[in-house]
Formats: C-alpha cells, structure tokens, sequence
C-alpha cells in the first residue's frame, strides 16, 4: 500500500490493529467495505469466529489473566460454546433472512479500558466491517488486548486484517465527522457529554447511533434474606458486592452506588452493621488502597451529600469504606461520590425503591430476595427504567443484552422474501 | 533580620495553640449558626453543637475542593459584599468565597500584617514581573490579576516588567533600577515568572538586583521541567543578580488574607500568629510527625463570613521544625499538589477536553 501525499492534514489515522502505518480514512473505508476473498461476512462467519475463539485463549493465557484479571472475563465471553449459545438467538426461518447491518463506527470511553472489545466482538459476530476508535490514552489492559488482536492475526482468514479495523487519532473532528457519514451504525459509549460530543457529526440519513450514555445503579438486601442467610453467604455477599463496587473505583456504570435494605427498620440495623463490617474485612483483606487525592474525594463527595441535607450521617472505616445515612430513599445521589462510598437506607419494600427509578437506571444488585419477589417488582416497573437485576457479584459481568438492546439483533438487519 | 514592632510572627507552637484554640472553637461555632450546610456536614460526622476541642489537630477541617460545589457562607445573603472567585487547576472549577463588609476590609489589614515583616513598614519602589494588562482589562480579571493588584499596595513607583505583549521589557527593568536600583525596593511576581522573565533578563543583561526585596507565591510546579527548586532559584538569584533578600509566600483565595512567608533564611514557610498548619496522615488523618510529608491543613482565624478557618488543602506538605528557626512556630514546605482522583468509569470518551 502507498502512503499518499497528504491531501488535507488530519484526515489520516494511526492503525493499531492491524497494527499498520497510518492510512487516510477514505482508503481505510475503502478496504474494509471492498468484498474480501471469500465473500463477504454472514452472520456468524466462521472465519470470525475461528479468530475470536484464537483471541479468547490468548485473554485465558494465565499470564494475562493474571496481570489483568477484566481480560479474564471477557476471554470466557468468547469462548466457542458461549458464542455458539449467543448465535443461536439469531436464528430465523421461513421468509426472514439476516444480515449483517453494515459499517459500524465504535466511540468507546477512553477510561474503562476494555468495554470496547465487548461491543466490537458482537459486532464482528454480527459479520460487520467494524472501525474503533482507540483513545490514544489507553494503556494496560487495551494495549494488551491489542497485542493478543495482533497476534492472533497470523492465523487467521485475510478477511479480518481486512474488514476489521483499530485506529488512533486526536480529538480531531474531521476523522469522526467522515467515519460518522459512512457508517451505518454508531455505537457510543462514555457517558452524556461523549454523546453529545459524538453526536455534532452527522450521520448518514438511513444510519442510526447506539448509545451508552452515563447510568446510576444500586444494591438491595433483603433484610430477612440476610437474617435467614448462612455466615458464609453472608460473606460472600460482601465479597461480591466488593467486586461490584471496587473494581472499577465504583465508576462503572453498572457499579452499585447506593444500597438499599428492604424490611423492617429495626432488625435491618444489626444487619447493617454486619454487612458493614464484613466489607471493610473484605477490603482489608484485598489489600485496597486509596490513593490520598481519592480519600480526599470521598469527603468532598460525602460532606456535599450532607451540606444539601440529603444525609444525616457520615462513617469512615478507614479511607476505603464510607457509609452515608439518606434522609430519604428519594434523596439517592446519582452522581459518582468517589470509591467505596455508600450511601444508605432503608425501605419497607422493593415497591419504595420502584418509585424513585429513573430511566437513567441500569443496575439493581440484589442479595436475599427470591426469584418471584424480583420478577413482582420487575414487572410493576414496566420497563420505566433498570435495565438488569443481577446477584451481588454480577454487576460487572457484561452481556450480549446491554442496556436494554439486544446488541447481536442491534448489529444485524432483517431482509424478507415473501415471493 | 529585623522586625517591626508590630510583627505578626511572634508566638511559639505552645502560645500558638493556646491563643488559637478557643478563637477557632468559636468560629467553628459561629459558621455552624452562620450557615445551614457547614453545620450539617459536622452534624453528619457526629460533630455536636457547642462541641469543645483538646487541640488545634482535632478542629474539623474542610476539603478546600468543598468551595467550589457548595455555596458555604456565614452571613445572609443581604449581608455579601464582594464574592471571590478563583480558577482551580483544572479550570474548570471555581471556588465562591463569600465577604461581608468587615471581612473584606480585616483580609487586606491581616496581610499587610504579614507581609509588612518581611517588607519594611516603608512603601519602596516596586518592580512588578507582570504585565499592566492583567489588572488594566477587568472584564478577564483573574486570580493572577487580584494577587498582582493586592500587591501593589505595598509599594510605590511600579514599574511593570513585562510589555502588553508578555515579553520582558528590557528597557522598563533598566530604567527602574537606575532610577532607584541604589536604595532598597521592592520585587513581586508569581514564581515561573520572577524566574523566566526576571532571572534569565537580568543574568543575560547583568542586572544588579542587590538592593531588592523580592516576594513571590505560585508553586514550582513549571520550574520543574527546568530543575528548579527553591535551593536553586535563591542560589541562582544571589549568585547571577546579588538578589538575596527573597521570600516565598503560601496561600489560596479560600483562605485570602493569612499568608505563610518564608523565613529570611530561606527553604522554610512560617505561620503569622493568627494561623497554623497541621499536616495530617492521608491513610489516618492524624498529624505527621516532624519530617514526615502529608496533605497540608491551614488553620487561620480570619476568616469570619465562611467557614475557611480550617481547611484541608490538596497540597502535600512537611514540617521541618517546630521553634527552631528564623522565626517561632511550625517551618515547613510545600512539596506539589496531590494528583486529581481519576476513576476508571463508563464516562468520558473525550476525557480530558473541558466540562
């Protein structure tokens, strides 16, 4: 491939996988919609399979999932019986056929370092020519993804060099503006202002955007739930709810930030109690550390809950567990307060909390509940907001369904013949 | 070193605190009745009212940060004079510091105090190592443009060492030292400043700066990258220019009036007697020991119509020595600014453009 004389300054992109001099966008849009050998991606191709299931056992490598255990997760996402059940949700039959949607144009955040492979492994499934933008901040855990890409390149069907693209460039609106004209799908991620942002480039008229945009979530402990629950479920509810909370400095969207105890006031304060302890021995045992300017956060986040009277009592447990009595469930920040702080309260009962749900809500993790008093209180929310209630210690795991889209359906179209 | 009569830099630790506690007590009870907010956050920490204190240490502080989210004052609203803003690092924030009548007028007094130790009771003539236009163009009046007009107070004859341009007028330098070079007289500058547009004019052009007495505040974060320190900027003045009176001052518009100068022998920061620093454990928040760094406090009773009397700032700190120095009190240094909290969430695609 030549490198061509610079036209216009700033229209060309560094390549990151495959990793590549840098091309400009017009012939980058060219290759990956060009039809490659062997035709053009299906919906499920096979040669996009074989290089994620090679990708995934490079993620499972224990050396990566050592260093960066997110990797881990997300090398089980891909595994071949995991995308076999996820493809299988995609069949259809009779006078509807699936395609692929077309060029799909990713924005991920520049701050969780991973959340991007997610969306573009879907997408590829899908059999879509994927382009993703690469903030040139990423470090860890998205260079080390973007080495396993790079080496599981050797083996793999020339259509994906080919058709599937990682790219990095500034914050230079030229780029986004003509990857947002030629794509047909673009999916966001990163919060309100991201969108926004991304969203000043227009899209082509038939093209549509995915969004992501910023999301509170909570937790809910059913205060007879924990009374009935053995000392060992007990502590590994607080395990749990500290991979939740901690992993990614309570910041992920799906992260709880708020927790709920359902019952009665009363025997919901010595529960309370343990559950407290019990995290702060969970912590301690993790060896978290808060960084002093985070420590320093928290107290700015938590006295300012106070200062607007929304909670009537600050505890510290060291810098790493701080607790927040709400005046009222209604008062629930929504705003990230810095990690390990929760606000509390308690409510008579799961019907309190769906009053105060939001369509900004994603996450409700659970503990102590049975199957039928969530589906109850899941259905009476009718859809207004929560997009997924999930065990403690489930917050973080990512699924093919997201915020209300089911991604692989999102990143496929539908042809009928009815002849 | 001489000091005037009136010098604010007079009481040891022990005196200190014996002064200082029950005025802060009061005026931690005073902000409480003052204003609802900063009375429930030590509500919420289960501070009670008419609490009393064994120790300055023991004095609930607040975030400075909390300034800039909060509207935290101590008189009504009917009773706000002037409202200060300052650009934080980042910009993008701006801390709000409420003054009625009396505290606009007690901030000007208590650093004329201050700084009249290290300055002389005198006005002298004054070099200013800025530009006219950051006071001449009120409509972008900034932090920068307050501390060179608070300044210009203490002294006469200005001479501004920089064009409108930003670039060192050669000419104004030379033409201010010969016309009062021979006598004492005064310096200010924010300190990357006094550096780059004193220090480097003045050793190329071989200027005789013997006579000056300089003042200056902003931290060294942007001398970093030109390995200067404190050691190396007075070496260098003294040696270069023969400036060798110099002293460094510590202070923020959240707490405006109570400045922290550094004793005339240099490398150490001492507190006026109507403050104190504390520099606390980020891990237990107690006070460190002396020689061990932390997150600095300032402790100050001037601050009458907000609760700024105790504030926890986001620099790092060290206490070098307690009543063993130029003057009595703790010495210490400031050593940089803690590093902003950055969490790794679902936010910002675009991390790093402004909110």
């Amino acid at each position: 491939m030549f490198r061509h004389v610079q036209r216009e300054p700033g229209v060309s992109v560094e390549q990151r996988f495959p990793a590549g001099p840098a091309v400009e966008v017009d012939a980058l849009l060219a290759e990956i919609t060009a039809e490659p050998e062997g035709g053009y991606l299906s919906v499920g191709d096979e040669r996009v399979v074989q290089f994620l299931v090679k990708f995934a056992r490079k993620l499972l490598a224990p050396a990566t999932a050592r260093r960066y255990p997110e990797l881990a997760s997300l090398g089980f996402f891909l595994r071949k019986g995991e995308i076999a059940k996820a493809l299988s949700t995609l069949e259809t039959s009779g006078d509807q056929l699936r395609f692929p949607r077309g060029v799909v144009f990713h924005v991920p955040p520049a701050n969780v370092d991973t959340i991007f492979v997610y969306s573009w492994a879907l997408s590829a499934l899908a059999g879509n020519p994927n382009v993703v933008r690469i903030s040139p901040r990423s470090q860890g855990a998205a260079q080390a993804v973007i080495e396993a890409l790079n080496e599981s390149l050797a083996e793999a069907h020339p259509a994906i060099a080919q058709t599937q693209r990682m790219i990095t460039y500034g914050r230079d609106e030229a780029v986004t503006s003509a990857l947002s004209a030629a794509c047909d799908l673009r999916v966001i991620w990163g919060g309100d202002r991201s969108v926004a942002e991304v969203r000043k480039s227009a899209l082509a008229p038939h093209a549509r955007d995915l969004t992501f945009p910023d999301r509170a979530s909570f937790a809910a402990v059913s205060v007879a739930g924990w009374e009935a629950a053995t000392p060992e479920q007990r502590r590994d509810a607080a395990i749990g709810f500290y991979n939740d909370s901690y992993w990614f400095d309570q910041a992920a969207c799906s992260s709880p930030r708020t927790l709920f105890w359902v019952g009665d006031d009363e025997r919901a304060k010595p529960a309370r109690e343990e559950f407290r302890t019990l995290l702060a021995e969970v912590v301690a045992s993790k060896q978290f550390v808060v960084e002093p300017a985070m420590a320093v956060q928290k107290r700015v986040s938590a006295y300012g809950v106070a200062a607007e009277g929304h909670a009537t009592e600050i505890r510290f447990e060291g810098n790493a567990v701080a607790t927040l009595e709400l005046v009222e469930a209604a008062d629930v920040p929504r705003e990230w307060l810095g990690v390990g702080t929760f606000p509390q309260a308690t409510i008579s009962d799961l019907a309190e909390f769906g009053r105060i749900v939001q369509r900004k809500d994603q996450t409700l993790s659970v503990f102590g509940f049975d199957r039928d008093e969530v589906m109850t209180f899941t259905r009476r929310l009718a859809g207004r907001g929560i997009d997924r209630v999930v065990p403690f210690g489930s917050a973080l795991s990512f699924a093919a369904v997201w915020d209300g889209y089911d991604l692989l359906s999102e990143f496929s179209r539908i042809t009928t013949v009815t002849v | 070193m001489t000091t005037t009569a009136e010098s604010v830099f007079g009481l040891s630790q022990a005196e200190r605190e014996a002064a200082l506690l029950p005025v802060l007590t009061e005026l931690t009870e005073h902000h409480r009745t003052g204003g609802e907010p900063y009375d429930r956050i030590l509500s919420s920490l289960g501070i009670p009212r008419g609490a009393s204190f064994d120790s300055v240490e023991q004095l609930p502080w607040l975030p400075v940060r909390m300034f800039k989210h909060h509207v935290l004052k101590s008189v009504p609203d009917d009773e706000v004079f002037k409202v200060l803003t300052s650009s934080g690092t980042t910009g993008a924030e701006v801390s709000r510091i409420y003054l009625d009548k009396e505290a606009a007028a007690d901030q000007p007094r208590y650093l004329g105090k201050t700084l009249r130790t290290v300055l002389g009771d005198q006005r002298l003539p004054m070099l200013m190592v800025d530009t006219i236009g950051i006071i001449k163009n009120r409509r972008s009046f900034s932090a920068r443009g307050a501390g060179v007009l608070g300044m210009a107070n203490f002294g006469r004859k200005h001479v501004y060492a920089l064009d409108e341009n930003d670039r060192p007028d050669v000419e104004a330098i030379k033409g201010f030292l010969a016309n009062h070079g021979n006598e004492p007289f005064l310096i200010f500058g924010f300190t990357f400043m006094v550096w780059q547009y004193l220090y480097e004019v003045a050793r190329e052009h071989e200027l005789d700066l013997s006579n000056g007495i300089l003042i200056h505040s902003g931290g060294w974060k942007k001398l970093i990258d030109r390995a200067v320190d404190n050691a190396e900027f007075r070496r260098a003045f003294a040696a270069d220019t023969g400036l060798t009176r110099i002293h460094n001052y510590y202070g923020m518009v959240e707490q405006l009036g109570t400045v922290f100068v550094e004793g005339p022998s240099g490398n150490s920061l001492y507190c006026p007697d109507f403050a104190d620093v504390v520099i606390r454990d980020p891990e237990t928040w107690r006070e460190q020991p002396v020689g061990v760094p932390g997150v600095i406090e300032v402790v100050s009773t001037v601050p009458r119509s907000y609760p700024g009397h105790v504030l926890l700032t986001e620099d790092l700190g060290v206490v070098h020595g307690i009543d063993d120095g130029d003057w009595p009190g703790k010495r210490f240094s400031v050593l940089g600014r803690l590093p902003r909290a950055e969490a790794r969430g679902c936010s910002d695609t675009f991390s790093g453009s402004p909110a």
